[in-house]
Formats: structure tokens, sequence, C-alpha cells
């Protein structure tokens, strides 16, 4: 007996250390600290308090860290307040929109193109939608690239449609970009001419000629053609310029009629005033 | 046969323990609630450690076990840690420590460079143990994940050591 409490004594820093791992490692295997009963919560609540006593002192580190997540949380709020800002704008806009659609509505009444006639640089369409249609005189026909021309007359099941490229047509129309108005004329070649636009005002290549509120012909707003020559000309006070229409005239086949009328009572005075004009010039002559 | 008590060689040998007790208490506090303050990134010092080499050194193996177990169920008490484990690293730690005690060259050693090294070796095997309980029940493998935090939590805790051994060679100035 003696021996063995000598050889304890002799090794006693072994069998402390493995008693104190065997310790350690049943500690470890209770694994749930609720095992360990309320001792553990009441330190656990003492080192909070502590700790929470302490919260005054900066720390470096962590005031580091967390400008970085301000700075993160600042940019990401400042894109959702651009967004938000784009998205309100979107949404005047696109309500503009609709209310610009809702009050110009227009009806279509979609017709096939059954013949063509040319008589002295009038050109002329027949489609097969009448007065049974409820297509009437003066409505305009466009198909889906712009204006095609207008209605002059009817029968039940037909249409006579005077196109745009017509030397009797003036058509009053606007630079969409700078809402500068002036008249669409055809004189014969390949391309319009947009008249009455003085050499000061803003044109540029490309801009997208509309037929202009003005016209009591037209409804507004329907695609005519792109400018594609500007010319300023020596001794005159207005700029050439030149637009290409939208429309294949050669190869139409599908037109719409919008079943829009111009106001009557503006008709009857332009017609009213149109013949006083001839009139006087009667009378000058 | 008269058996004579050393009775003031006891008292402060008391008085020391009480004064280890002491240390073990305000550098458990000091680790817990202001390591925020010296934390680099997510690696910490170990000062409860630092002190369970000082003890093993000084006082040899035996005490030196006995008193890192005792601080690491404290630190796994204080800490929100698994019990036991902290207790078991430490005492293997401890363990490892008490073989460069030298009775009565207490001094000498933690006065010098060498006891940074058996502190910084005392700490591998401390993150050792403790790492392989740390990362027992995850996806990560244990030598990465030792290299990464083991090798730099045991030169940070060395780093501290350096005080120790300046108070120890400032005394041995004196």
């Amino acid at each position: 007996m003696q021996g063995f409490i000598n050889f304890v004594a002799k090794y006693k820093e072994y069998f402390t250390f493995v008693a104190l791992v065997i310790l350690s490692l049943s500690f470890i295997s209770l694994g749930d600290v609720s095992r360990i009963g309320g001792f553990r919560t009441v330190v656990i609540g003492t080192v909070g308090w502590m700790q929470s006593a302490f919260t005054w002192i900066p720390k470096p580190g962590a005031l580091q860290s967390e400008n970085k997540s301000l700075r993160q949380l600042n940019l990401q709020l400042s894109t959702e307040a651009t967004r938000m800002r784009n998205a309100v704008i979107e949404n005047k806009r696109l309500r503009d929109m609709l209310k610009l659609r809702e009050g110009n509505e227009l009806l279509y009444v979609p017709a096939e193109v059954v013949g063509k006639n040319t008589i002295e640089l009038r050109n002329y369409l027949t489609i097969d939608r009448g007065a049974t249609d409820s297509v009437r005189a003066g409505m305009s026909v466009r198909n889906d690239a712009g204006l095609v021309g207008v209605v002059i007359g009817t029968t039940d099941n037909f249409a006579l449609v005077e196109m745009i490229e017509n030397r009797d047509i003036k058509i009053a129309a606007k630079l969409q970009r700078s809402g500068i108005d002036g008249v669409i004329v055809w004189e014969g070649g390949e391309v319009f001419e947009l008249k009455n636009v003085p050499k000061a005002y803003d044109v540029k290549l490309g801009d997208l000629v509309l037929t202009s509120t003005f016209s009591n012909k037209y409804p507004p707003d329907v695609p005519i053609g792109r400018v594609v020559v500007i010319k300023e000309e020596p001794g005159n006070i207005f700029k050439t310029i030149s637009v290409r229409s939208f429309v294949n005239f050669g190869a139409l086949e599908e037109v719409f009629v919008i079943k829009y009328m111009p106001n009557p009572e503006r008709t009857a005075l332009i017609k009213q005033m149109d013949e006083l004009l001839k009139l006087r010039k009667g009378y000058t002559k | 046969m008269k058996i004579i008590f050393d009775k003031k060689g006891k008292r402060s040998q008391v008085r020391k323990f009480t004064y280890y007790a002491i240390a073990a208490l305000i550098l458990s506090f000091v680790n817990i609630v202001l390591l925020d303050f010296i934390a680099v990134g997510t690696l910490t010092p170990d000062f409860l450690l630092i002190l369970c080499v000082w003890i093993a050194v000084t006082e040899g193996q035996f005490f030196g076990i006995i008193a890192g177990f005792l601080c690491g169920i404290l630190f796994d008490f204080i800490s929100h840690d698994v019990i036991g484990t902290n207790a078991l690293a430490k005492t293997a730690a401890a363990f490892v420590a008490g073989w460069f005690y030298k009775e009565n060259k207490a001094n000498i050693t933690i006065g010098n460079f060498r006891f940074l090294a058996i502190v910084f070796v005392c700490s591998l095997v401390h993150n050792m143990v403790y790492f392989l309980f740390y990362i027992k029940s995850t996806e990560i493998s244990f030598f990465p994940f030792f290299l990464k935090y083991g090798l730099a939590t045991s030169l940070y805790t060395t780093v501290f050591a350096i005080f120790a051994m300046l108070v120890k060679m400032q005394r041995k100035g004196g």
C-alpha cells in the first residue's frame, strides 16, 4: 500500500492531469448548459451587467466596422431613394401618357387595299371598307408605320383614299423633339417638304415629324416621317427641310381607317374663310 | 517525534494562492469585458493562459495543472462556452508549461525571452486542444483552421506575455 502511495506521490502531476482531463471531458459530455443550473445564469447576468457598464468606451475596431456598415447602408439607401425618385417621375410620366391615351383614344377600322390609282400626281387607294363599316369621307387612314391619307368618298362597301403623296395635300405638322410647327407638302419627289420653318428654329436630322394639333383634317400625333435633309438657302428666311415618309406607298396592303372626324364647326369656318378669300381674289382680278 | 509546522511559510503560500485567485478573477473580467478593445479582427489574447503558464513555471507542474483547470472552468462559466473545453485546454497547456519548471529559478525563466517561447508553445497546445472541440461538429478542416486562427492567437497572446516578462525583469533589476 505504501508503495502505491509513494508511486502516486511520485507521479502526482500525471495522476492529477489525467483526473482533471477526465473531469473536463465529463463536463464537456454534459453539453447542455441548462444542466449546470442557475449558477451560470447568474454569472452570465453579472458579466452582461459589467459589459454594459463599459459600453461607453469607444472601440476603434468596432467603430471602423460600424462606419463601414453605415456607409454601405447609406449607399444602399441613397440608391433606393434615387430609384424611388425615378419611379415617381416614371409613374407621373406613365399617368400622363395614360391620360393622353384616354383623351386621344382612337378607334380603327382595319381595311385591305384593293386598288391604287394615280391621276396627275394624285395618288388614290381603294379600300374594302365603306359606309356600312362606319367609314366616312374625311376620316384619316394610316398603317402601322404612319399616315397614309384621307378618305374622300365612300360607297357601302368601299372607300376612296386620297394619299398624302398628293400635290393638293397640305398637312399641319410638328417636330416631335422641339415642337416646331410647319406644313408638309408633296412636290412629286421621293420625299416630302416641311415648309414654313424659319432658319433660326432648331431642326436636326432625324427629327420625327408628326401631325399637329393645328390640323383640322388629321388627328394629332400620327407619325409622318423623319427629317433627312436640312438646307439653308441665301435669300430665303425659311429652311428647306426634306422629310422621308415612314410609309412605303408602293407596297401598301393593309391600312387602318381612323374613326376620327374633324370638328364640323371648325371645318365650316375654314371653308367659309376659303370662299371669302377666293371671292376677294376674283374681285381683285 | 516533534513535528514543526512552518506557519509563516504556510501563510505566505495561502497569501500567494489568494493573489493568484484574485489575478485570475481580474484577468477573467478583463478577458470578457475589455477584450473587444484590444481585439484584432477575431483574434484575442488569452490572459488567463499567461497566468496559468506563470503559475506552472513558478509553482511547478502540479499546481500549474490545478490552476489551469480552475482558470479554465472559471472562464467556461463566465464566457458562453461549453463547460469543460477551456478547462481541458488550459489543463493541457499548464501541464506542458510545468515541464519548464525549475525550482527557485522561476524569476530567471519568466524574466527572459524563454518565457515568451514557453507561452507560445503552451498557447499552441491550448489552441490545438480547444479548436479540436470547437470545430468538431463542423465541416471545417482542422489544420488550415488551426494554422489560421490557432497560430495567430498564439502569437497575439505571446505579445501580451512580453508585459509579464518585463514586470519580472523590472523586479529583478530592482
